[in-house]
C-alpha cells in the first residue's frame, strides 16, 4: 500500500478548472519527481497533499487515512525567521516548557541538526545564512517534527551549484532512512539524478505516472507537453523586411546573453518556463532594468510593450479606462492630439477612448476604473494602449495568461494582424500552444540564454527538451 | 468620482462629529445646543466673525492644497508646517530688507514671489533627499520642520530683529509690502481672492492637464507609471516643490496681509492643521474650500463658545479631533483601502 494516494482530485477556482482528474501516489523510501508546464497544477496538488487546498472532488489517503498529516513543504524562499537563531527557529511553535535555558535550547537544536546531517551553527542567526543552509535547518526541523513525506518546491532554482548537490545528497540519505519525498523541478539533471518515480500534470490530469528508468530528455519533455497536436491556428505568412530590434549579448541580473534579431513584419516567438529569465528581459525592454553589458538597438521605434503583469506594471487599476489609455502620451509633457501644450484636451480624450473601445470590444465605460474590469477587457485595454503608439516593435509577454478562450484568441489574431501590418512583432510566452500559434520563428529562453530551433524542427517535442535545457546542442 | 459621492462623507462626518461632541459637553454640564450654537454664532454669527474665519481658512486652504497634492501623488508631505514658516521667513526678509524702498508695485510681488520660491525650496530638500537618497519624505519633512521654526527663532532675535531691539520680531512689513484689506472690510485682505481662485487652478492641474495625470498614476501605481514611460522621481521632486510653493505662499500672504511682521510661532499648528483639511476633503482640491472653512471656524468660534457656555476653549480641539476621527472613518480616500 503507498503511502499517500491521491486520487482523481478536482479543483476548481473561479473560471480556472486548476485540477481534472489529477493523481499521486508514493512509496516509502522513494524520491518521487513530479513534473508539468506552468498551470499544469503542481502547486495545486502538492497544496491539496499539504491540507492547504480542499479539493472539490476526490480521494486523500495518507497511510489509508483520509488526513494529511506528517506532511512538510518547504518552499523556495525560507520560512524560517530571519532575525532569530538557527536553535530559536527549530524550537519555535513546538510546545514545551515556558523557559529553555539557551544552553540546552542549543544542545537540542544540535541533536537534531546532527541526526540529519545539517553542518550549522545553532547560534547563528537565521538571516546570516546561506539559502541552502536555511533550506536544510527547515529540512531538520520539518523532521524533527515527524514529518514522513516532504514536498520540495522547486527548491534548487534559487540555490548555488554547490548548494544543489548538497541539498541532493540529503535528499538521498532520508530516501534510504524511508521518507517519501516529492520533488518538483524543471532541471532534468536534478530529476534523473535522485528520482526514482515521476508524475506527469498535463493541465490538471496526471498523463503519466511511471519509473523513471528509461526515460530520456525527449520522452520525458514529449509526456510534459503533450502529442504534436495540429495548432488551430498558424503563424502569419509574411515576408520578414528590415531589421526592427536588435539585442546584443544581453547581460543583466538573469540574462546570460541573449542574442536576437527581429524584423519588420516578423512574428518570433519566444518558449520557456518561467524563471528562465522572462521578468528580466521584459523589465530590460521597458528600460527599467539595468544592463550590465549589451545593448538594445531599436532601428524602427517606438518599441510598445504588453507586460505580463497587466495588474502592477500595465495598467492604473485606481485610473480610468481613458486614462489608461492615454497615460504613455502624459509623459514629457504630453502628446497631441490628446494633450496640447500640457494641457489635457477632454473631447480628443473621449473620442481615443471610444474608439478603442469600439475597436477592441472592451466592456467598460470610458470612465470606468480600470480595477473593475474582467482580465480580458484589461489586456484589451493593453493592447489598444500599445497600438496608440503606431510601434514598430510590439513586445507581448504571456499576453493572453488568465484570459478566456475569446479573448485569448481576439488578442492572438490582433498580434497576427500586427506582424501582416509591417510591425516586428516578439511574443514571450510561457504556453507552447501559443508560441506555437503564433511564432514564424521560435526560440526558447533558458537560463537567461536562447536556444533557437532549426526550422525544420518545429515540434512540441523540440521545444520540450530545450526547455528542460537538454539539447541545447 | 461622482462630485456628490466627494462632499457626502465629509458632510457627514462633520455632523457625527457635532453631535458627539454634545453628548460630550452635556456629560461635562453644559448645555449643549448653547456651547455649539455660541461656537457657530463665533465663526458665523456677524460680519467680523464671518471675517475671522475667512481670514483663518486662507493658510489652511493653500497648505490643505499642497497637502492634498503630494498625497495623490503618493508623497507624504508633513512638512507643511516648516514650508509656511519659510515662506513667512523669506516674505519678511525681502520686504524688510531687500525692497523696504520699493513702490507697491513690486515690493508686495517680490515679497510674495520670495515666500513662495523659499517654501517650494524647503519642501524640495526633502524631495532630492528622497530621490537621490531614499530618505523617506515622512521623516525629512518633520525635521525639517524643526529646522524652520529655528531658523526663524534665529533671525527674529539676530539679522531681522526689529530696528528698536525690544522684542524678538522683525520690524512692521512697509505698506507698500501689504496686501491691501478688500473693500470696505476690516480683516479679510484681498489675498482671500487667491482662496477661491486656486482651488480651481488646482482642479484643472489635477484632471486637466498631463501632469496632474502623471501625478495621479504616479501616486496610484509607481510601476505602472514607470512602465508608461512617467518617472516617478521626478513627479517626487515636482510635487513637493508645488506643495512647498503652496505652503509658502501662505506663509508670505500671513505676514503681508495678517500679522504684518514676522515673529516665532506665526500661524503655529496650520502646516498639521492642514493635513486633516487635505483628509477631510478626500484630497478633492474643490473640497479643500469647505474643509478649510470647517477647520477655520472651530478656530474662530472657540472663543465665543468659551464666553457664553462656559466652556474651555481646549473643547474646541476636542471637537476638532472628533472631525478628523471620523472623517477618516467616513472619508478615507478609497486607494488608502486597496
Amino acid at each position: 500500500m503507498p503511502l499517500v494516494a491521491l486520487r482523481d482530485l478536482h479543483k476548481r477556482f473561479g473560471a480556472t478548472q486548476a485540477l481534472r482528474g489529477a493523481s499521486l501516489e508514493l512509496e516509502p523510501g522513494s524520491i518521487h519527481a513530479l513534473l508539468g508546464e506552468n498551470g499544469a497544477g503542481k502547486t495545486t496538488l502538492v497544496r491539496a497533499l499539504y491540507g492547504q487546498v480542499a479539493p472539490d472532488s476526490g480521494e486523500i489517503a495518507v497511510d489509508g487515512k483520509p488526513v494529511a498529516i506528517g506532511i512538510a513543504l518547504v518552499h523556495q524562499h525560507s520560512m524560517l525567521v530571519p532575525a532569530l537563531s538557527v536553535a530559536e527557529n527549530v524550537v519555535l511553535g513546538e510546545r514545551g516548557s515556558a523557559f529553555l535555558p539557551r544552553a540546552r535550547l542549543h544542545a537540542e537544536a544540535a541533536a537534531v541538526l546532527g541526526r540529519h546531517g545539517v553542518a550549522v551553527e545553532p547560534g547563528a542567526l537565521a538571516e546570516s545564512l546561506a539559502v541552502g543552509e536555511m533550506q536544510r535547518v527547515e529540512i531538520a526541523r520539518a523532521l524533527a517534527r515527524g514529518a514522513r513525506v516532504l514536498v520540495l518546491d522547486e527548491p534548487t532554482a534559487v540555490l548555488a551549484p554547490s548548494e544543489v548537490s548538497a541539498l541532493l545528497q540529503l535528499l538521498v540519505e532520508l530516501r534510504a532512512r524511508g521518507m517519501s519525498i516529492v520533488l518538483i523541478s524543471h532541471k532534468l539533471e536534478e530529476i534523473t539524478a535522485v528520482c526514482d518515480r515521476v508524475t506527469v500534470l498535463r493541465a490538471g490530469e496526471t498523463v503519466a505516472s511511471r519509473p523513471l528508468a528509461g526515460l530520456d530528455a525527449a520522452q520525458l519533455g514529449r509526456l510534459m507537453v503533450g502529442d504534436a497536436l495540429p495548432p488551430p491556428g498558424r503563424p502569419p505568412e509574411t515576408e520578414p523586411g528590415p531589421v526592427a530590434l536588435r539585442l546584443a549579448g544581453l547581460r543583466a541580473e538573469g540574462l546570460a546573453g541573449i542574442e536576437l534579431e527581429l524584423r519588420a513584419g516578423e512574428l518570433v516567438a519566444l518558449a520557456g518556463i518561467d524563471g528562465n529569465g522572462q521578468r528580466p528581459l521584459e523589465e530590460v525592454l521597458a528600460g527599467v532594468r539595468p544592463l550590465d553589458a549589451g545593448r538594445v538597438e531599436l532601428l524602427r521605434p517606438p518599441l510598445a510593450l504588453l507586460s505580463a503583469d497587466r495588474q502592477r506594471t500595465g495598467l492604473v487599476l485606481d485610473l480610468s479606462v481613458a486614462e489608461n489609455l492615454v497615460l504613455p502620451e502624459a509623459a514629457h509633457g504630453g502628446m497631441p492630439p490628446v494633450f496640447h501644450g500640457g494641457a489635457l484636451r477632454s473631447a480628443e480624450l473621449a473620442r481615443a477612448a471610444d474608439e478603442a473601445i469600439a475597436r477592441f470590444a472592451i466592456r467598460a465605460a470610458p470612465d470606468d476604473p480600470v480595477r473593475t474590469l474582467s482580465g480580458g477587457n484589461q489586456q484589451k485595454l493593453c493592447v489598444a494602449r500599445a497600438l496608440r503608439a503606431r510601434p514598430g516593435v510590439l513586445v507581448a509577454v504571456n499576453p493572453t495568461r488568465g484570459l478566456d478562450v475569446g479573448a485569448t484568441a481576439a488578442v492572438r489574431d490582433e498580434l497576427r494582424a500586427q506582424a501582416r501590418a509591417g510591425t516586428a512583432v516578439l511574443v514571450v510566452s510561457t504556453e507552447l500552444d501559443e508560441v506555437l500559434e503564433l511564432g514564424q520563428r521560435i526560440a526558447v529562453l533558458f537560463r537567461g540564454v536562447l536556444l533557437e530551433l532549426p526550422a525544420g524542427e518545429r515540434s512540441r517535442e523540440a521545444i520540450g527538451r530545450r526547455m528542460l535545457g537538454a539539447a541545447a546542442a | 468620482m461622482k462630485r456628490a459621492r466627494v462632499f457626502a462623507g465629509p458632510i457627514a462626518a462633520t455632523a457625527v462629529a457635532f453631535v458627539v461632541a454634545g453628548v460630550w459637553l452635556a456629560l461635562l454640564g453644559a448645555d449643549p445646543l448653547r456651547a455649539l450654537g455660541a461656537l457657530v454664532g463665533g465663526a458665523f454669527g456677524d460680519s467680523l466673525a464671518l471675517e475671522t474665519t475667512a481670514v483663518r481658512a486662507g493658510p489652511l486652504l493653500l497648505v490643505g492644497l499642497g497637502v492634498a497634492l503630494s498625497f495623490r501623488c503618493g508623497i507624504w508631505n508633513i512638512g507643511g508646517e516648516g514650508q509656511v514658516a519659510v515662506g513667512a521667513l523669506a516674505a519678511t526678509a525681502v520686504a524688510t530688507r531687500v525692497a523696504a524702498g520699493a513702490p507697491g508695485l513690486v515690493a508686495l510681488p517680490l515679497a510674495l514671489l520670495a515666500g513662495t520660491v523659499a517654501g517650494a525650496l524647503w519642501a524640495g530638500i526633502a524631495g532630492v533627499l528622497k530621490v537621490g537618497r531614499g530618505v523617506s519624505e515622512v521623516l525629512s519633512t518633520i525635521l525639517l520642520n524643526f529646522i524652520a521654526a529655528l531658523l526663524v527663532a534665529w533671525a527674529v532675535h539676530g539679522p531681522l530683529q526689529e530696528a528698536s531691539g525690544a522684542y524678538p520680531q522683525s520690524d512692521a512689513l512697509p505698506a507698500a509690502a501689504r496686501l491691501a484689506l478688500l473693500p470696505d472690510l476690516h480683516l479679510a485682505h484681498s489675498g482671500l481672492v487667491l482662496a477661491v481662485l486656486l482651488p480651481l487652478a488646482i482642479w484643472a492641474l489635477l484632471f486637466r492637464t498631463a501632469a496632474g495625470l502623471r501625478l495621479r498614476a504616479v501616486g496610484a501605481s509607481p510601476e505602472a507609471a514607470r512602465y508608461a514611460a512617467v518617472s516617478p522621481e521626478l513627479e517626487t521632486v515636482r510635487v513637493l516643490l508645488l506643495s512647498g510653493a503652496l505652503a509658502g505662499l501662505a506663509g508670505a500672504i500671513e505676514v503681508c496681509g495678517v500679522t504684518g511682521r514676522l515673529f516665532e510661532n506665526l500661524a503655529a499648528g496650520t502646516g498639521f492643521t492642514a493635513i486633516a483639511v487635505a483628509l477631510l476633503a478626500r484630497l478633492h482640491p474643490l473640497g479643500v474650500l469647505p474643509s478649510a472653512l470647517v477647520f477655520a471656524a472651530l478656530a474662530a468660534g472657540s472663543g465665543a463658545m468659551q464666553r457664553s457656555a462656559a466652556v474651555p476653549s481646549v473643547a474646541v480641539q476636542v471637537i476638532e479631533a472628533l472631525v478628523i476621527f471620523f472623517s477618516v472613518g467616513f472619508a478615507l480616500p478609497r486607494r488608502e483601502s486597496a
